[in-house]
């Protein structure tokens, strides 16, 4: 097809040129998905954070939240919050409870409730909303979740009024018991040492009780852990 | 194993006279295959002197044909590995959705676990998305929110990487004592795979992400819709404390939304079409499903980052945002699901991994801590993955007290339970790291064993 071979070696060398543009090297791959309206989002974007941003309208009562809990919460959580069928505990033991049996070094895994562990009232909102009723999640509407809300944070001794009808601003106000209760991550906290020889002064005090292995009975153990 | 394993694959030019050379020829299986030989080896020792004098029996396989290809156009392990299966503990959870299984490690060599067999962790059961529907939007403090295809994001240059992905109740059961007897139990909560997929640092690229966002987080597209927020540079928690350093600077910057495990797409049990790996951390954070990632300044402080999540303290206190997996280990052969067959040689075999990088050294003992050797690391050895690690055992036929114990390239050494237990109580649940100790009978039965003063 070409003449002479330099119109061939211009041709390469053209190509070459041609290829090394079109390489994207570092830079961002641009020209990928579309570009998305927020108000596109908004079906999807539930997300409420722990100081009550991303809570939406409306509002819902103590009173309209018992029939809801009742109805599709009280066979797990327990009529009056106090846990079913291994399921969690709405009203668990107090903060000053969790305290004192953790001193002793106490179980306080299965006694945890709303009123022991859960930081803030509207990311309790947001969980209810997104995945509650365990059995039909996101069916609840915005006020419905309010109301159960309301319900639940009555129950868990946090909301001591019956006539309290919660929305946005009573969510972002109540304070939670265990608000302060927590702390971000300091580990590495243990500094063990890498000992090669004589490393233990006694003998070993060695304890077995193990009670469920492969080929045992799985369902045959005893306390269940909290997850 | 019986006597007539071994003599199966001894062919006639194979056959030994003495029992030098008969040693010897167990020993080269024993470098080159797996704990079933080891089996084999030790049955033949234990009838040391006895010399194979009967003809070998013609393998009835020898005289069938066998099944064409396609035959299983999607090939399954053979018939007679059916018990190398995931398990579950069923009074550990009120039901099988929001629960979990645990990996068969006695049963796996190397370090990648096949994806029928990654431990599955579901808040809100497995679910089948369809993928050309399926779409990510990422959003929030960014130039142009986006939404993409998973068409679009395998356009995107691809990450790949092996990393292991953790449930931080990995060993949750043991905190107050010894309770399962079991490896598959004690920390099956581990797989580890080649994941494939998008690097988070692209997507920021393409979506403009602002210098305010201090945070991110992503939220799945099943009935759990689970979300949990991950730090960027500046993160602080919500008391406006900054969070340790390597979790702000270094733990983003391996994120990828993985579309492929192993060479294949992501199994439905491990969030098909796509899912987040936050690669080192608890495992909960790589959400499944993933449908959305959004930029913000601060965390949700969400259900999983309150009320679950959490590591209860002495104090009474509750730990936040307790994301690295610490160096652990655990010895994988002996253990109490693969029993010893009489004295003998052995190789001891185990895995190690940390969150933090690389796995450095791993020490074994067999005498419950008194003295350590450092074993072999077979490669490949990655950061943030399960690194193999093998030390031979001349067993006296005694009681013994086998463990292992990693230390990873920060310098940290893992800890023994007594000091875990005197720093954070018995109350915590997640992240047990702790030297695992199992204790070897003379008739060679295997236990789960705590020792309390080491």
């Amino acid at each position: 097809m070409f003449k002479s071979k330099i119109s061939k070696t211009a041709l390469a060398a053209g190509l070459m040129a041609f290829s090394s543009m079109s390489f994207a090297g570092d830079a961002a791959f641009n020209g990928i998905g579309k570009t998305i309206d927020e108000k596109a989002i908004a079906p999807w974007a539930i997300s409420v954070h722990f100081d009550g941003d991303g809570l939406p309208a409306g509002k819902g009562s103590v009173a309209q939240g018992e029939p809801i809990y009742q109805a599709k919460c009280a066979m797990c959580h327990g009529e009056f919050g106090e846990g079913a069928k291994g399921y969690p505990k709405m009203l668990g033991e107090t903060v000053e409870q969790i305290h004192a049996l953790a001193a002793k070094d106490e179980d306080t895994v299965g006694v945890r409730g709303i009123n022991s562990l859960w930081g803030h009232a509207p990311t309790l909102y947001d969980y209810i909303r997104r995945a509650m009723p365990f059995f039909a999640p996101q069916s609840l509407g915005n006020d419905e979740a309010y109301a159960t809300t309301c319900y639940v944070l009555y129950i868990a001794e946090i909301i001591k009024d019956d006539k309290t009808v919660c929305d946005a601003s009573v969510l972002k106000a109540t304070k939670m018991p265990s608000q302060d209760n927590f702390y971000t991550d300091p580990r590495p906290d243990i500094k063990n040492a890498r000992c090669m020889n004589d490393c233990m002064k006694e003998a070993p005090v060695v304890k077995e009780m193990a009670v469920v292995g492969v080929g045992k009975d799985a369902s045959s153990g005893k306390t269940a852990a909290d997850h | 194993m019986s006597e007539k394993n071994i003599t199966m694959p001894v062919s006639a030019d194979e056959q030994v006279n003495s029992n030098q050379t008969r040693r010897s020829f167990l020993r080269k299986s024993v470098a080159v295959a797996g704990g079933a030989v080891i089996a084999a080896a030790a049955a033949g020792r234990a009838s040391a002197g006895a010399q194979v004098t009967e003809p070998l029996a013609i393998p009835p396989t020898n005289k069938i044909l066998g099944r064409g290809v396609v035959s299983v156009p999607y090939g399954l392990p053979s018939k007679y590995e059916a018990h190398v299966v995931r398990r579950n503990v069923e009074w550990l959870t009120p039901d099988t959705i929001a629960s979990i299984s645990f990996t068969p490690l006695q049963d796996l060599e190397g370090i990648i676990t096949p994806n029928g067999l990654h431990f599955e962790r579901y808040h809100g059961g497995a679910v089948d998305i369809d993928p050309s529907t399926h779409r990510l939007v990422v959003h929030g403090l960014v130039d142009k929110p986006m939404i993409f295809t998973i068409e679009d994001l395998k356009r995107f240059p691809q990450k790949a990487a092996f990393w292991f992905l953790e449930c931080p109740a990995n060993g949750a059961m043991e905190w107050r004592g010894v309770q399962m007897d079991s490896l598959q139990f004690t920390h099956g909560m581990i797989s580890c795979s080649e994941w494939i997929g998008v690097s988070l640092l692209d997507l920021m690229k393409a979506v403009g992400v602002k210098k305010e966002a201090t945070w991110f987080y992503g939220e799945g597209a099943d009935g759990a819709a689970l979300q949990r927020s991950v730090p960027l540079p500046g993160a602080k928690d919500q008391f406006g404390k900054p969070l340790p350093e390597f979790d702000t600077n270094e733990i983003y910057k391996d994120v990828i939304v993985a579309y492929a495990q192993n060479g294949e797409a992501l199994r439905p049990e491990n969030g098909y079409p796509i899912r987040l790996i936050v690669p080192g951390c608890e495992a909960n954070l790589s959400v499944k499903y993933l449908r959305r990632i959004k930029f913000v300044d601060k965390p949700l402080v969400t259900y999983q980052e309150t009320r679950h999540y959490t590591d209860g303290m002495p104090d009474g206190r509750f730990r936040q945002y307790t994301l690295v997996n610490e160096a652990n280990s655990v010895v994988t052969f002996p253990c109490p699901d693969k029993k010893m067959s009489g004295k003998g040689s052995y190789e001891i075999r185990g895995l190690a991994w940390t969150g933090r990088g690389k796995v450095k050294a791993v020490d074994v003992s067999v005498d419950g801590g008194k003295t350590w050797k450092e074993a072999k690391l077979l490669d490949p050895v990655f950061s943030k993955c399960l690194t193999r690690f093998t030390l031979p055992w001349e067993w006296d036929g005694k009681e013994a007290l086998v463990m292992s114990r990693v230390t990873d390239e920060t310098g940290y050494v893992q800890p023994t339970l007594r000091q875990l237990r005197e720093q954070r109580g018995s109350n915590s649940i997640y992240h047990k790291n702790s030297i695992q100790t199992w204790k070897v009978l003379p008739n060679g039965e295997v236990h789960n064993v705590q020792i309390e003063n080491l």
